[in-house]
């Protein structure tokens, strides 16, 4: 009976939350400092698969880009505005493979222009290969 | 007078409920901890090369940065193109991420393709150039 009066009184008691909330706060202010917002953007570029590449494919289309950057399709320089028109007139259907050749020495910026300017004329079998 | 006395005494006793406050702040810490991502960023200035199909990448990534004047940079530190492929598989051999490279428009397309066929080389499954849209 004397424990259970003990209990009684125990009613009138509170846990002291203060310290929880000050360890909650740190804990908040942490992940709110160290967290960033990371939005990247961006496309998947590939390489011909070596063991899958066929002996240079009659039907293929292949765009260069010159050292210069110049933007060449059967030897004759094109205008970036034109490779997604000269990709759709010359794509079979979308598997055809379109191959970009550039040099080592073009910019990376040509280089994401052309790949870009392909996919929107609907190439899907894309890729790339670095000449010198 | 009469009014000061009788409001301080009774205010004394009582005391502000915070459970509420509590309940908003566990609510903000939970999101803080579920959005979290711990990614080292290379902490360059990348001029990214514009694209029109463009989608979405995932957060949690490996970033490589490739500079204007083609140094090959991870996590503030610059690698070098033979640098990458150790560096990577070092990474992947924890956690199976994505790669993400950062190139600047205008670094040369050599060294974006050695980076690329490092990294390709060392085994991580997808890898995505970084680019903008506006």
């Amino acid at each position: 009976m004397a424990r259970r009066s003990i209990l009684e009184r125990d009613e009138e008691t509170k846990i002291d939350l203060a310290p929880m909330i000050d360890c909650v706060f740190i804990l908040l202010i942490f992940f709110i400092v160290t967290t960033v917002f990371v939005e990247e953007q961006g496309l998947q570029v590939s390489k011909p698969d070596a063991a899958a590449a066929s002996p240079e494919e009659k039907n293929n289309v292949a765009i260069d880009i010159n050292a210069a950057g110049k933007i060449l399709y059967q030897g004759k320089e094109i205008a970036l505005a034109d490779v997604t028109n000269v990709v759709k007139a010359n794509l079979d259907d979308p598997e055809t493979p379109v191959v970009i050749r550039a040099s080592e020495k073009s910019s990376h910026g040509t280089f994401i222009g052309v790949w870009d300017a392909a996919k929107r004329g609907g190439a899907q079998a894309l890729s790339f290969s670095t000449v010198n | 007078m009469s009014r000061r006395t009788l409001v301080s005494e009774e205010d004394e006793s009582t005391s502000i409920d915070l459970a509420p406050m509590i309940d908003c702040v566990f609510i903000l810490l939970i999101f803080f901890i579920v959005t979290t991502v711990f990614v080292e960023e290379p902490g360059v200035e990348i001029d990214k090369p514009d694209a029109t199909v463009d989608a979405q990448l995932e957060k949690n990534s490996i970033i490589i940065a490739v500079t204007a004047d083609n140094k090959v940079i991870y996590g503030g530190k610059e690698l070098g193109v033979a640098g990458v492929g150790a560096r990577v598989r070092q990474l992947l051999s924890k956690d199976d991420l994505p790669v993400i490279i950062q190139a600047d428009a205008k670094a040369e397309h050599g060294v974006f393709s050695a980076v690329w066929s490092e990294v390709k080389n060392s085994g991580a499954k997808k890898i995505s150039v970084s680019t903008r849209n506006d």
